[in-house]
């Protein structure tokens, strides 16, 4: 009797905490007992840290768990999620693994095609994730180690450059640092000096730019009443007659310009002629110079020269003699 | 004394110390070999002593209920207030910084792996390596055994073998009640102590939780039971002197037991915690 109570206590106490333990085990898995989710399958190229059990959310909302993560062919991996039955898809749906906190929690977001990020490798990744049929296309945001592995790669590359900035900032560069802000000052000083010095000038300057500006006022007054006057004449026409009358004188002083040009040829012949008389000028003059023809000998010889000289005498001579006595020489017969 | 050793020689002082600690050295090494042998002729046996099946099948269910049934209330009660203060003590660890809804987690991930199996392991320790070691060591000094032994009993196949099974498949019954018990007063604890809600705490508890938290930590309490029934044997069997020898087989049963279980929890963990990281990352 006692025998038979102890293999009902002990059997008793073994059922409940195993059925306790399976009942709590399944609560905790999310175990689909009655099939009341139906299976969603994505494929990726890489799924991060996201793992079994993670949640599925649909707009931030957690709609069910990640089943199961699978190698499939060609460098691909299957993503399994139990969706709730009520859950309805997106419109041409795309799933994203990313970070849902900072803890190493991941998640996997399903989502439009149409509202994916502005990255580039996640639209490539979708891209070529699609085409499967009865696989959402999916890809994965890096993680925070990644991040981090930048941000510490770039915090390595400042610290670098912060080392050099100190070795290139000795006691050297520092003295000569020091220096230049003392000439800095000093010149400062300086031109503090120079400003009060010709602060009188600058207060005339000051005076004459006023008196300009005001002339200069004055001026843009007659301007813009000018530019009145100007208003009305084209207004009432008289800015088309005098467009009319540069009209004619442009025309008028395109004929003249033709006339110039015409006289400028003219003028350019004539200088070609000139240059040609010149030269054939010259060639006389050089000929003259070196005594050759008649009038080079006339102008080179001294004797032609005495003998002309005494012709002339002579001829002079002759004509006093022919006016003293006409009839010596001209006899006028009529008839 | 002093006269006498002054008498003498210097040389063979020497020669006599070193001779003693060379005999001492041998000594301990013997004695060292024999706890060896011995403790290795004991295992030995109650291996053995599993084929006899019919002297032992009859006292597994008593010794059952006893070891394990009865311990219930000890693992339960230990492992409430341990699932209460691990939330208390996540919640004030991980205010600010932290989000609260890993106060499922801490909990669960602690209690599954460690806080269950041990904690109550120590607790048995105590209450079932003491009680074996002393009524053992009652039968050893009251001669019961040796009674058994002309009877035609195997004492081991009788004594030791329901035992080792019972507190090896019970414990880990224990230890699954617990890890329940401490889980659930951890969420009990984080929503009416702390400003927790019931989802938080469960989608913590759920977020890093792997089937093998549980296997690791109930392989890990039945090898604890088997442990701690097989030392309560082996120093029950060994007592000697009458009601003091029975005490101190007790105490070292105790002692043994909870060393033993410190010992294990580290093996698990080195052997196969740290090989289930590596294979799962």
């Amino acid at each position: 009797m006692k025998k038979r109570m102890n293999d009902a206590v002990v059997g008793i106490a073994v059922l409940a905490v195993a059925g306790a333990l399976l009942a709590s085990l399944a609560w905790v898995k999310q175990t689909d007992f009655g099939q009341r989710r139906h299976e969603v399958i994505a494929r990726l190229r890489d799924v991060g840290n996201a793992r079994v059990g993670n949640a599925v959310v649909i707009r931030g909302v957690v709609a069910g768990t990640i089943q199961a993560i699978e190698l499939a062919p060609q460098g691909w991996v299957h993503i399994r999620m139990k969706l709730d039955r009520t859950v309805e898809l997106p419109v041409d749906p795309v799933v994203l693994l990313n970070e849902s906190s900072l803890f190493g929690e991941w998640q996997a977001a399903i989502d439009s095609r149409s509202a994916l990020p502005a990255d580039q490798e996640i639209r490539k990744e979708i891209s070529e994730a699609s085409g499967e049929r009865g696989v959402l296309p999916g890809a994965s945001f890096p993680g925070i180690g990644k991040l981090t592995a930048v941000a510490g790669q770039i915090a390595g590359d400042v610290a670098n450059v912060a080392s050099r900035v100190q070795t290139a900032f000795d006691d050297q560069a520092a003295r000569e640092l020091r220096a230049s802000i003392k000439n800095v000052s000093d010149l400062s000083a300086v031109l503090a000096g120079t400003v009060r010095a010709h602060a009188s000038d600058l207060d005339t300057v000051a005076v004459q730019l006023r008196t300009a500006v005001s002339s200069l006022n004055r001026t843009m007054t007659s301007v813009q009443r000018m530019v009145e006057r100007v208003d009305t004449s084209a207004q009432s026409g008289d800015l088309r007659r005098i467009v009319d009358n540069v009209t004619v004188a442009s025309a008028e002083l395109r004929r003249a310009t033709t006339q110039v040009s015409d006289l400028a040829e003219r003028l350019s012949k004539s200088e070609g002629r000139l240059d040609t008389f010149l030269a054939n000028g010259d060639s006389i003059l050089a000929k003259v110079n070196s005594g050759k023809g008649s009038l080079g000998m006339f102008v080179n010889d001294p004797s032609l020269y005495r003998r002309s000289d005494s012709l002339l005498v002579q001829l002079q001579a002759l004509i006093a003699d022919i006016k003293a006595n006409p009839g010596k020489y001209v006899r006028l017969r009529i008839f | 004394m002093t006269a006498a050793t002054s008498d003498v020689p210097r040389g063979n002082i020497l020669y006599l110390g070193a001779v003693g600690a060379v005999e001492a050295i041998g000594r301990a090494t013997r004695r060292t070999l024999e706890t060896v042998g011995s403790t290795s002729r004991f295992l030995g046996d109650t291996v053995l002593a599993f084929g006899d099946v019919r002297t032992w099948s009859p006292e597994v269910m008593g010794q059952a209920r006893r070891l394990g049934v009865d311990s219930l209330p000890i693992g339960l009660f230990i492992a409430a207030f341990t699932g209460i203060v691990l939330a208390l003590l996540a919640s004030y660890s991980f205010t600010g910084a932290v989000p609260m809804y890993f106060v499922g987690t801490l909990v669960g991930k602690t209690v599954l792996l460690e806080l269950a199996p041990v904690l109550t392991g120590l607790a048995l320790a105590g209450r079932v390596g003491a009680n074996i070691a002393a009524e053992l060591g009652t039968m050893r000094v009251t001669e019961q055994i040796d009674a058994l032994e002309t009877l035609g009993y195997d004492p081991l196949a009788y004594l030791v073998v329901p035992r080792v099974i019972a507190g090896t498949t019970m414990f880990p019954v224990v230890v699954a009640a617990a890890m329940i018990m401490g889980i659930a007063c951890g969420w009990a604890a984080s929503a009416l102590l702390l400003d927790l809600s019931s989802a938080e705490y469960v989608k913590g508890l759920r977020l890093f939780f792997q089937l093998f938290d549980v296997r690791y930590g109930l392989v890990k309490s039945a090898s604890f039971g088997l442990a701690i029934t097989l030392i309560g044997a082996r120093r029950g069997l060994r007592a000697e002197g009458g009601a003091v020898g029975v005490g101190s087989a007790a105490t070292s049963a105790v002692v043994y037991s909870a060393v033993l279980i410190l010992v294990l929890d580290a093996f698990w963990a080195v052997t196969w915690l740290l090989g289930h990281e590596a294979t799962y990352q």
